[in-house]
Protein backbone atom coordinates (compact mmCIF):
# COMPACT_ATOMS: atom_id res chain seq x y z
CA UNK A 1 0.00 0.00 0.00
CA UNK A 2 1.30 3.46 -0.90
CA UNK A 3 2.18 5.90 1.86
CA UNK A 4 1.09 8.84 -0.31
CA UNK A 5 -2.12 10.64 0.60
CA UNK A 6 -4.66 12.27 -1.65
CA UNK A 7 -4.65 16.04 -1.09
CA UNK A 8 -7.70 18.28 -0.88
CA UNK A 9 -7.68 21.92 -2.08
CA UNK A 10 -5.54 24.13 0.15
CA UNK A 11 -8.31 26.45 1.39
CA UNK A 12 -11.14 23.91 1.57
CA UNK A 13 -13.25 24.19 4.74
CA UNK A 14 -15.91 21.48 4.57
CA UNK A 15 -17.47 19.35 7.28
CA UNK A 16 -14.30 17.31 7.87
CA UNK A 17 -12.19 20.45 8.24
CA UNK A 18 -14.74 21.87 10.73
CA UNK A 19 -14.38 18.75 12.88
CA UNK A 20 -10.57 18.56 12.54
CA UNK A 21 -10.27 22.24 13.49
CA UNK A 22 -12.56 21.78 16.50
CA UNK A 23 -10.67 18.66 17.60
CA UNK A 24 -7.34 20.45 17.13
CA UNK A 25 -8.46 23.46 19.16
CA UNK A 26 -9.86 21.29 21.95
CA UNK A 27 -6.72 19.12 22.01
CA UNK A 28 -4.49 22.17 22.19
CA UNK A 29 -6.54 23.55 25.08
CA UNK A 30 -6.73 20.28 27.02
CA UNK A 31 -3.03 19.42 26.72
CA UNK A 32 -2.01 22.98 27.66
CA UNK A 33 -4.30 22.90 30.67
CA UNK A 34 -3.08 19.45 31.74
CA UNK A 35 0.58 20.50 31.59
CA UNK A 36 -0.20 23.70 33.48
CA UNK A 37 -1.57 21.51 36.27
CA UNK A 38 1.19 18.94 36.23
CA UNK A 39 4.05 21.44 35.94
CA UNK A 40 7.02 19.28 34.92
CA UNK A 41 9.75 19.88 37.52
CA UNK A 42 12.71 21.88 36.27
CA UNK A 43 10.77 23.74 33.58
CA UNK A 44 9.22 27.17 33.75
CA UNK A 45 5.59 27.83 32.90
CA UNK A 46 6.48 29.05 29.41
CA UNK A 47 8.43 25.94 28.52
CA UNK A 48 5.77 23.45 29.57
CA UNK A 49 3.71 23.75 26.40
CA UNK A 50 4.13 20.59 24.35
CA UNK A 51 0.65 21.31 23.04
CA UNK A 52 2.13 23.95 20.73
CA UNK A 53 2.85 21.10 18.30
CA UNK A 54 -0.90 20.51 17.85
CA UNK A 55 -1.70 23.54 15.62
CA UNK A 56 1.54 22.92 13.70
CA UNK A 57 0.63 19.28 13.07
CA UNK A 58 -3.02 20.00 12.26
CA UNK A 59 -1.83 22.61 9.74
CA UNK A 60 0.55 20.15 8.09
CA UNK A 61 -2.03 17.34 8.07
CA UNK A 62 -5.26 19.18 7.23
CA UNK A 63 -4.40 22.57 5.74
CA UNK A 64 -3.92 26.21 6.74
CA UNK A 65 -7.49 27.01 7.87
CA UNK A 66 -7.55 24.00 10.20
CA UNK A 67 -4.08 24.89 11.52
CA UNK A 68 -5.08 28.52 12.07
CA UNK A 69 -8.27 27.65 13.94
CA UNK A 70 -6.54 24.96 16.01
CA UNK A 71 -4.03 27.58 17.16
CA UNK A 72 -6.31 30.60 17.41
CA UNK A 73 -9.36 29.01 19.04
CA UNK A 74 -7.16 26.51 20.93
CA UNK A 75 -5.23 29.33 22.58
CA UNK A 76 -8.46 31.12 23.52
CA UNK A 77 -9.77 27.91 25.08
CA UNK A 78 -6.44 27.12 26.77
CA UNK A 79 -6.36 30.58 28.37
CA UNK A 80 -10.01 30.14 29.30
CA UNK A 81 -9.32 26.80 31.02
CA UNK A 82 -6.15 28.08 32.70
CA UNK A 83 -7.83 31.30 33.85
CA UNK A 84 -5.53 33.64 31.91
CA UNK A 85 -8.21 35.81 30.31
CA UNK A 86 -8.45 36.78 26.63
CA UNK A 87 -5.43 38.06 24.68
CA UNK A 88 -6.49 38.45 21.09
CA UNK A 89 -3.05 39.32 19.65
CA UNK A 90 -1.40 36.24 21.22
CA UNK A 91 -4.36 34.17 20.01
CA UNK A 92 -3.73 35.46 16.49
CA UNK A 93 -0.02 34.67 16.86
CA UNK A 94 -0.88 31.10 17.78
CA UNK A 95 -3.23 30.94 14.80
CA UNK A 96 -0.42 31.97 12.44
CA UNK A 97 1.76 29.36 14.08
CA UNK A 98 -0.69 26.76 12.71
CA UNK A 99 -1.45 28.56 9.45
CA UNK A 100 2.14 28.68 8.14
CA UNK A 101 2.71 24.90 8.45
CA UNK A 102 -0.67 24.56 6.75
CA UNK A 103 0.73 26.27 3.66
CA UNK A 104 3.12 23.30 3.35
CA UNK A 105 0.12 20.92 3.26
CA UNK A 106 -0.01 20.59 -0.58
CA UNK A 107 3.67 19.68 -0.88
CA UNK A 108 3.69 16.96 1.77
CA UNK A 109 2.39 13.67 0.39
CA UNK A 110 4.19 11.05 2.40
CA UNK A 111 4.26 11.86 6.10
CA UNK A 112 7.08 9.46 6.94
CA UNK A 113 9.48 10.52 4.14
CA UNK A 114 12.61 12.38 5.24
CA UNK A 115 11.97 15.20 2.74
CA UNK A 116 8.45 15.71 4.14
CA UNK A 117 9.75 15.80 7.70
CA UNK A 118 12.36 18.40 6.73
CA UNK A 119 9.62 20.52 5.11
CA UNK A 120 7.60 20.12 8.31
CA UNK A 121 10.55 21.25 10.42
CA UNK A 122 11.07 24.31 8.21
CA UNK A 123 7.40 25.18 8.61
CA UNK A 124 7.78 24.93 12.41
CA UNK A 125 10.57 27.52 12.42
CA UNK A 126 8.80 29.85 9.95
CA UNK A 127 5.44 29.53 11.71
CA UNK A 128 6.93 30.16 15.14
CA UNK A 129 8.95 33.13 13.89
CA UNK A 130 6.00 34.80 12.16
CA UNK A 131 3.35 33.90 14.73
CA UNK A 132 5.31 34.81 17.83
CA UNK A 133 6.87 37.77 15.99
CA UNK A 134 3.46 39.25 15.23
CA UNK A 135 2.20 38.65 18.77
CA UNK A 136 5.35 40.12 20.32
CA UNK A 137 5.40 43.17 18.03
CA UNK A 138 1.76 43.85 18.89
CA UNK A 139 2.98 44.49 22.46
CA UNK A 140 4.69 47.65 21.11
CA UNK A 141 1.30 48.98 20.06
CA UNK A 142 -0.66 47.64 23.03
CA UNK A 143 1.73 48.11 25.96
CA UNK A 144 4.20 50.66 24.62
CA UNK A 145 7.05 48.18 25.05
CA UNK A 146 10.29 48.99 23.23
CA UNK A 147 12.03 46.71 20.74
CA UNK A 148 14.41 45.28 23.35
CA UNK A 149 11.55 44.17 25.58
CA UNK A 150 9.65 42.83 22.60
CA UNK A 151 12.61 40.75 21.45
CA UNK A 152 14.05 39.55 24.75
CA UNK A 153 10.99 39.35 27.02
CA UNK A 154 8.24 38.44 24.54
CA UNK A 155 9.55 37.02 21.29
CA UNK A 156 12.62 34.94 22.14
CA UNK A 157 11.22 32.93 25.09
CA UNK A 158 8.06 32.07 23.13
CA UNK A 159 9.88 31.42 19.83
CA UNK A 160 12.65 29.25 21.28
CA UNK A 161 10.41 27.06 23.43
CA UNK A 162 7.94 26.65 20.56
CA UNK A 163 10.55 25.52 18.06
CA UNK A 164 12.14 23.11 20.56
CA UNK A 165 8.79 21.42 21.22
CA UNK A 166 7.79 21.62 17.55
CA UNK A 167 11.04 20.30 16.06
CA UNK A 168 11.06 17.26 18.33
CA UNK A 169 7.38 16.34 18.51
CA UNK A 170 6.21 17.17 14.95
CA UNK A 171 8.20 14.39 13.21
CA UNK A 172 6.93 11.86 15.78
CA UNK A 173 3.34 12.95 15.12
CA UNK A 174 3.88 12.86 11.33
CA UNK A 175 5.22 9.31 11.41
CA UNK A 176 2.40 8.19 13.74
CA UNK A 177 -0.16 9.84 11.40
CA UNK A 178 1.35 8.04 8.39
CA UNK A 179 0.95 4.73 10.23
CA UNK A 180 -2.67 5.52 11.10
CA UNK A 181 -3.47 6.45 7.50
CA UNK A 182 -1.85 3.32 6.15
CA UNK A 183 -3.69 1.12 8.65
CA UNK A 184 -7.07 2.69 7.94
CA UNK A 185 -6.47 2.74 4.17
CA UNK A 186 -7.00 6.53 3.87
CA UNK B 1 -23.21 41.18 33.89
CA UNK B 2 -25.36 38.07 33.38
CA UNK B 3 -28.13 40.23 31.96
CA UNK B 4 -25.90 41.81 29.32
CA UNK B 5 -25.91 40.20 25.88
CA UNK B 6 -22.55 38.47 25.13
CA UNK B 7 -22.24 40.47 21.88
CA UNK B 8 -22.54 43.73 23.82
CA UNK B 9 -19.87 42.48 26.26
CA UNK B 10 -17.42 41.83 23.43
CA UNK B 11 -18.20 45.20 21.83
CA UNK B 12 -17.59 47.10 25.10
CA UNK B 13 -14.30 45.25 25.74
CA UNK B 14 -13.12 45.92 22.17
CA UNK B 15 -14.06 49.60 22.52
CA UNK B 16 -11.95 49.84 25.70
CA UNK B 17 -9.05 48.18 23.85
CA UNK B 18 -9.30 50.60 20.91
CA UNK B 19 -9.68 53.67 23.14
CA UNK B 20 -6.76 52.68 25.39
CA UNK B 21 -4.43 51.96 22.50
CA UNK B 22 -5.28 55.15 20.58
CA UNK B 23 -3.50 57.52 22.97
CA UNK B 24 -0.64 58.05 25.43
CA UNK B 25 -2.31 61.15 26.89
CA UNK B 26 -2.47 60.53 30.67
CA UNK B 27 -5.86 62.21 31.15
CA UNK B 28 -7.49 60.20 28.37
CA UNK B 29 -5.86 57.03 29.71
CA UNK B 30 -7.12 57.80 33.23
CA UNK B 31 -10.69 58.15 31.87
CA UNK B 32 -10.60 54.87 29.96
CA UNK B 33 -8.95 53.20 32.99
CA UNK B 34 -11.86 54.36 35.19
CA UNK B 35 -14.35 53.00 32.62
CA UNK B 36 -12.48 49.66 32.58
CA UNK B 37 -12.58 49.47 36.40
CA UNK B 38 -16.35 50.09 36.40
CA UNK B 39 -16.82 47.52 33.63
CA UNK B 40 -14.77 44.92 35.53
CA UNK B 41 -16.56 45.70 38.82
CA UNK B 42 -19.92 45.08 37.15
CA UNK B 43 -18.86 41.45 36.60
CA UNK B 44 -18.50 40.94 40.40
CA UNK B 45 -15.67 38.46 39.99
CA UNK B 46 -13.81 37.28 43.07
CA UNK B 47 -10.02 37.48 43.24
CA UNK B 48 -9.95 33.78 44.08
CA UNK B 49 -11.48 32.97 40.69
CA UNK B 50 -9.24 35.26 38.66
CA UNK B 51 -5.95 35.02 40.57
CA UNK B 52 -4.17 32.97 37.89
CA UNK B 53 -4.95 35.60 35.28
CA UNK B 54 -3.80 38.40 37.57
CA UNK B 55 -0.61 36.49 38.34
CA UNK B 56 0.21 36.38 34.63
CA UNK B 57 -0.62 40.09 34.24
CA UNK B 58 1.57 40.92 37.26
CA UNK B 59 4.55 39.14 35.68
CA UNK B 60 3.96 41.03 32.43
CA UNK B 61 3.62 44.38 34.21
CA UNK B 62 6.78 43.74 36.26
CA UNK B 63 8.80 42.90 33.14
CA UNK B 64 7.55 45.78 31.06
CA UNK B 65 7.22 48.55 33.61
CA UNK B 66 9.57 47.84 36.52
CA UNK B 67 12.40 46.11 34.66
CA UNK B 68 12.27 47.83 31.29
CA UNK B 69 10.81 51.30 31.76
CA UNK B 70 12.02 52.09 35.30
CA UNK B 71 15.24 50.13 35.88
CA UNK B 72 16.88 49.64 32.49
CA UNK B 73 15.23 52.61 30.76
CA UNK B 74 15.10 50.80 27.45
CA UNK B 75 13.61 53.76 25.58
CA UNK B 76 9.95 53.16 26.39
CA UNK B 77 9.05 52.19 22.85
CA UNK B 78 10.14 55.51 21.35
CA UNK B 79 7.18 57.16 23.09
CA UNK B 80 9.26 59.11 25.62
CA UNK B 81 11.75 61.49 24.00
CA UNK B 82 15.40 60.81 24.89
CA UNK B 83 16.98 62.82 27.71
CA UNK B 84 14.78 64.32 30.43
CA UNK B 85 15.23 65.35 34.06
CA UNK B 86 16.79 62.82 36.42
CA UNK B 87 14.84 62.21 39.63
CA UNK B 88 18.06 61.73 41.61
CA UNK B 89 20.70 63.73 39.63
CA UNK B 90 23.34 63.09 42.30
CA UNK B 91 22.28 59.55 43.13
CA UNK B 92 21.17 58.44 46.61
CA UNK B 93 22.48 56.51 49.60
CA UNK B 94 20.89 53.25 50.68
CA UNK B 95 22.26 50.82 53.33
CA UNK B 96 25.54 52.71 53.36
CA UNK B 97 26.04 52.45 49.59
CA UNK B 98 25.76 55.14 46.94
CA UNK B 99 23.44 54.37 44.01
CA UNK B 100 23.09 56.26 40.75
CA UNK B 101 19.93 55.47 38.76
CA UNK B 102 19.13 57.06 35.43
CA UNK B 103 15.39 57.21 36.08
CA UNK B 104 13.85 60.41 34.72
CA UNK B 105 10.71 62.24 35.77
CA UNK B 106 9.30 61.68 32.27
CA UNK B 107 9.92 57.93 32.34
CA UNK B 108 8.27 57.58 35.75
CA UNK B 109 5.20 59.37 34.36
CA UNK B 110 5.31 57.11 31.30
CA UNK B 111 5.35 54.07 33.63
CA UNK B 112 2.12 55.31 35.22
CA UNK B 113 0.54 55.87 31.78
CA UNK B 114 1.73 52.41 30.69
CA UNK B 115 0.26 50.88 33.85
CA UNK B 116 -3.13 52.50 33.20
CA UNK B 117 -3.10 51.39 29.56
CA UNK B 118 -2.19 47.74 30.20
CA UNK B 119 -4.51 47.45 33.19
CA UNK B 120 -7.43 48.94 31.22
CA UNK B 121 -7.01 46.29 28.53
CA UNK B 122 -6.49 43.52 31.10
CA UNK B 123 -9.60 44.54 33.06
CA UNK B 124 -11.68 44.54 29.88
CA UNK B 125 -10.59 41.12 28.66
CA UNK B 126 -9.78 39.01 31.71
CA UNK B 127 -13.45 38.94 32.62
CA UNK B 128 -14.72 37.45 29.35
CA UNK B 129 -14.07 33.75 30.02
CA UNK B 130 -15.44 34.07 33.55
CA UNK B 131 -18.68 35.71 32.51
CA UNK B 132 -19.52 33.89 29.26
CA UNK B 133 -21.66 30.77 29.15
CA UNK B 134 -19.61 28.35 27.02
CA UNK B 135 -22.78 27.47 25.05
CA UNK B 136 -23.01 31.07 23.92
CA UNK B 137 -19.72 31.36 22.03
CA UNK B 138 -20.96 29.83 18.76
CA UNK B 139 -24.16 31.88 18.65
CA UNK B 140 -22.31 35.04 19.74
CA UNK B 141 -19.66 34.88 17.03
CA UNK B 142 -22.21 33.87 14.40
CA UNK B 143 -24.43 36.85 15.29
CA UNK B 144 -21.35 39.11 15.28
CA UNK B 145 -20.86 38.21 11.61
CA UNK B 146 -18.47 35.23 11.69
CA UNK B 147 -19.33 32.53 9.08
CA UNK B 148 -21.49 29.74 10.52
CA UNK B 149 -18.85 27.07 9.96
CA UNK B 150 -16.25 29.02 11.93
CA UNK B 151 -18.71 29.83 14.71
CA UNK B 152 -19.77 26.19 14.89
CA UNK B 153 -16.12 25.09 15.04
CA UNK B 154 -15.75 27.18 18.18
CA UNK B 155 -18.89 25.68 19.71
CA UNK B 156 -17.84 22.14 18.75
CA UNK B 157 -14.38 22.55 20.29
CA UNK B 158 -15.99 23.42 23.63
CA UNK B 159 -18.01 20.21 23.45
CA UNK B 160 -14.90 18.11 22.75
CA UNK B 161 -13.01 19.35 25.81
CA UNK B 162 -14.53 16.98 28.43
CA UNK B 163 -14.12 13.94 26.13
CA UNK B 164 -10.52 14.76 25.28
CA UNK B 165 -9.66 15.56 28.90
CA UNK B 166 -11.01 12.13 29.88
CA UNK B 167 -9.02 10.46 27.07
CA UNK B 168 -5.87 12.24 28.22
CA UNK B 169 -6.40 11.04 31.80
CA UNK B 170 -7.09 7.45 30.67
CA UNK B 171 -3.97 7.49 28.47
CA UNK B 172 -1.93 8.91 31.33
CA UNK B 173 -3.13 6.16 33.67
CA UNK B 174 -2.47 3.47 31.05
CA UNK B 175 1.05 4.73 30.37
CA UNK B 176 1.79 5.01 34.09
CA UNK B 177 0.71 1.38 34.50
CA UNK B 178 3.41 0.56 31.90
CA UNK B 179 6.05 2.41 33.92
CA UNK B 180 5.84 5.81 32.15
CA UNK B 181 7.09 8.71 34.27
CA UNK B 182 6.13 12.17 33.06
CA UNK B 183 8.57 13.91 35.38
CA UNK B 184 11.48 11.52 34.84
CA UNK B 185 14.74 13.48 34.99
CA UNK B 186 16.65 11.18 32.63
CA UNK B 187 17.85 12.04 29.12
CA UNK B 188 18.38 15.78 29.48
CA UNK B 189 16.09 18.40 27.97
CA UNK B 190 15.54 16.57 24.68
CA UNK B 191 14.90 13.29 26.45
CA UNK B 192 12.25 14.96 28.60
CA UNK B 193 10.57 16.50 25.57
CA UNK B 194 10.58 13.16 23.75
CA UNK B 195 9.18 11.65 26.94
CA UNK B 196 5.97 13.62 26.43
CA UNK B 197 5.30 11.75 23.17
CA UNK B 198 3.78 8.58 24.76
CA UNK B 199 1.09 10.85 26.14
CA UNK B 200 0.47 13.33 23.32
CA UNK B 201 0.66 10.92 20.34
CA UNK B 202 -2.03 8.37 21.37
CA UNK B 203 -4.47 11.09 22.43
CA UNK B 204 -3.98 13.02 19.17
CA UNK B 205 -4.24 9.97 16.92
CA UNK B 206 -7.35 8.68 18.75
CA UNK B 207 -8.97 12.09 18.32
CA UNK B 208 -8.20 12.16 14.58
CA UNK B 209 -9.58 8.66 14.03
CA UNK B 210 -12.80 9.43 15.90
CA UNK B 211 -13.24 12.75 14.08
CA UNK B 212 -13.90 10.84 10.84
CA UNK B 213 -17.04 9.29 12.35
CA UNK B 214 -18.20 12.65 13.69
CA UNK B 215 -17.73 14.33 10.30
CA UNK B 216 -19.64 11.53 8.55
CA UNK B 217 -22.49 11.78 11.08
CA UNK B 218 -22.65 15.56 10.53
CA UNK B 219 -22.71 15.13 6.74
CA UNK B 220 -25.54 12.59 7.04
CA UNK B 221 -27.53 15.17 9.00
CA UNK B 222 -26.96 17.78 6.29
CA UNK B 223 -24.48 19.99 8.10
CA UNK B 224 -23.76 23.20 6.22
CA UNK B 225 -26.55 22.78 3.68
CA UNK B 226 -28.47 25.86 4.83
CA UNK B 227 -28.20 28.75 7.27
CA UNK B 228 -27.67 27.39 10.77
CA UNK B 229 -30.01 28.08 13.67
CA UNK B 230 -28.70 28.13 17.24
CA UNK B 231 -30.22 26.50 20.29
CA UNK B 232 -28.81 29.28 22.49
CA UNK B 233 -30.91 32.34 21.66
CA UNK B 234 -29.48 35.84 21.94
CA UNK B 235 -31.70 38.89 22.30
CA UNK B 236 -30.69 42.52 22.69
CA UNK B 237 -32.34 44.55 25.47
CA UNK B 238 -32.42 48.32 25.75
CA UNK B 239 -29.41 48.31 28.13
CA UNK B 240 -27.37 46.37 25.53
CA UNK B 241 -28.09 49.09 22.97
CA UNK B 242 -27.04 51.73 25.50
CA UNK B 243 -23.73 49.92 25.99
CA UNK B 244 -23.17 49.49 22.24
CA UNK B 245 -23.90 53.18 21.52
CA UNK B 246 -21.62 54.16 24.43
CA UNK B 247 -18.85 51.95 22.98
CA UNK B 248 -19.15 53.49 19.52
CA UNK B 249 -19.15 57.03 20.95
CA UNK B 250 -16.13 56.20 23.14
CA UNK B 251 -14.11 54.96 20.16
CA UNK B 252 -15.11 57.90 17.93
CA UNK B 253 -14.31 60.50 20.63
CA UNK B 254 -10.92 58.92 21.38
CA UNK B 255 -10.00 58.66 17.69
CA UNK B 256 -10.97 62.29 17.04
CA UNK B 257 -9.07 63.54 20.12
CA UNK B 258 -6.04 61.40 19.32
CA UNK B 259 -5.70 62.00 15.60
CA UNK B 260 -7.47 65.32 14.93
CA UNK B 261 -6.51 67.20 18.10
CA UNK B 262 -3.05 65.69 18.54
CA UNK B 263 -3.72 64.02 21.91
CA UNK B 264 -2.23 60.77 20.65
CA UNK B 265 1.22 61.68 21.91
CA UNK B 266 2.74 61.27 25.35
CA UNK B 267 2.95 64.43 27.48
CA UNK B 268 3.95 65.21 31.07
CA UNK B 269 1.79 67.67 33.06
CA UNK B 270 3.51 70.61 34.75
CA UNK B 271 2.36 69.64 38.24
CA UNK B 272 4.22 66.34 37.94
CA UNK B 273 7.55 68.20 37.59
CA UNK B 274 6.74 70.38 40.62
CA UNK B 275 6.49 67.24 42.79
CA UNK B 276 10.22 66.61 42.31
CA UNK B 277 11.48 70.12 43.12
Amino acid sequence: MSDKVEKKPLWQFGTKQVVYAAIGAALYAVITWAFNLWQIPGAGNVGVRPSIVIPMFFGIAFGPIVGFIAGFVGNILADFLSGYGFWIWWDLGNGILGLIPGLFYPIIHNYRATASIIKGEISVVLGSALGMGLAAISEMWVSGADMNTVIFANFLPAFLTNIVWGLILLPILMVAYAAIMQRSGR
Amino acid sequence: MDRIDPRARFIVSLAILLAATSTWNPTLLAIVFAIAILWYASARLSFKDTKLGWLMISVMLFTMIVVNTLITGGGAGGVVPPGGQLIWPNGFNLFGKHFVIGLTIERLWFAIAQLMRILSISLAFIMIPYTMDSRAYGATFSKLGLPDRLAYTMELSFRFIPTLARNLQVTMDAQKARGFELDARRGGLFGKIRGVAPLVIPVTMNAIVSSEDIANAMDLRGFGQRKRTWLYQLRYHWWDWVLIVFSIVLVIVYMVLAYKYGLKLFSVPGWWYSLFK
